[in-house]
């Protein structure tokens, strides 16, 4: 072997003690490495490295599940109730507010019905996962609206928008699956935000 | 909700490596281990992920070595099983001895 195949490949390794979140990444390594000096060849090194990232992230979904379930909700939730929810600002009469309270009433509370709704959801992942707070719930309903609210206005960027053929005045999106993509990771984002707090995830005692 | 106590299959088979091989349990015997007596190619990834869960269930614990030149500088992570996992190991090997005792002559659906 020579001197650059006798070394484990370093973008691997690389790869390794950035992406595993486990609490055994440097002893794996180290088995890896051990086992390459050996004689195993940089095709088995990648699968290794390969294989202990995927399972990496699987083990980090598996502590993030109630959080994937509100998720889901808060996407799945403008399909169930978004016409109720777009007639909220309606409901609550938002021109006769006062400005900034006219603009919150008709910009935001379409977005806090629908994280209201999705926050269900979570409380019973979270009580399954014995996890609930109350405050968990009450700062990630309040990161989505702000969220939700800011996502109003990222479609407005114009290189995400196209004119909708024989009507001047509307646009649609380019890609009408990123809003559901923008949505599903803003909702996401809020519930590991929001859940800070709750348990922690377990660690093997060294 | 009860914690989940079973051992599942990879489980079961690293944590006997775990106990076969003593003091000397870290990532490359236990894959050696698992492939000369079960037969079993496991990525080095799936026995630590195994290891992982069976930490969590307090059925082992682990110690860092000193740093090897070998390995590059870093140190092997030593695997110990706890009383709690010399428990599940018995109460795993009584249900699998209960299970397989008196039981008929082994045939596939077709064979």
């Amino acid at each position: 072997m020579s001197r650059k195949e006798s070394n484990p490949p370093r973008l691997a390794l690389w790869l390794l003690r950035r992406t595993s979140p486990g609490s055994h990444d440097q002893a794996l390594a180290g088995d890896l490495v051990e086992q390459f000096s050996a004689g195993r060849s940089p095709v088995w090194f990648w699968r290794q490295v390969l294989i202990a990232i995927a399972l990496g992230v699987l083990s980090e979904m598996r502590w993030y599940w109630p959080h994937f379930c509100y998720a889901i909700a808060g996407t799945a939730m403008p399909v169930i109730f978004g016409s109720a929810a777009h007639r909220a600002p309606g409901w609550l009469h938002w021109w006769t507010l006062p400005w900034p309270w006219s603009m919150l009433a008709r910009e935001v509370s379409p977005a806090a019905i629908l994280a209201l709704t999705a926050l269900a959801p979570l409380a019973a992942a979270l009580a399954i996962n014995g996890a609930f707070r109350w405050r968990s719930l009450f700062q990630t309903g309040l990161i989505s609206v702000v969220l939700a609210g800011l996502a109003v206005y990222v479609p407005d960027v114009p290189w995400l928008m196209r004119p909708v053929p024989g009507d001047p005045y509307s646009k649609t999106m380019i890609w009408p699956e990123f809003q559901l993509l923008l949505c599903f990771f803003s909702f996401f984002v809020s519930a590991v935000l929001g859940c800070r707090s709750g348990r922690e995830r377990p660690r093997l005692p060294a | 909700m009860a914690k989940r106590s079973y051992l599942g299959e990879m489980e079961l088979m690293v944590l006997l490596a775990v106990v076969r091989l003593g003091d000397d349990a870290y990532g490359v015997p236990i894959s050696q281990e698992l492939l000369n007596l079960a037969g079993r190619e496991a990525a080095v990834g799936s026995i630590y992920a195994a290891l992982d869960r069976l930490g969590e269930k307090g059925f082992v614990t682990s110690k860092l070595g000193d740093p090897t030149p070998e390995r590059g500088g870093r140190a092997k992570r030593y695997f110990h099983v706890t009383p709690a996992g010399a428990r599940a190991l018995t109460m795993t090997r009584t249900a699998l001895t209960n299970l397989w005792s008196g039981l008929p002559q082994l045939k596939g659906k077709h064979a």
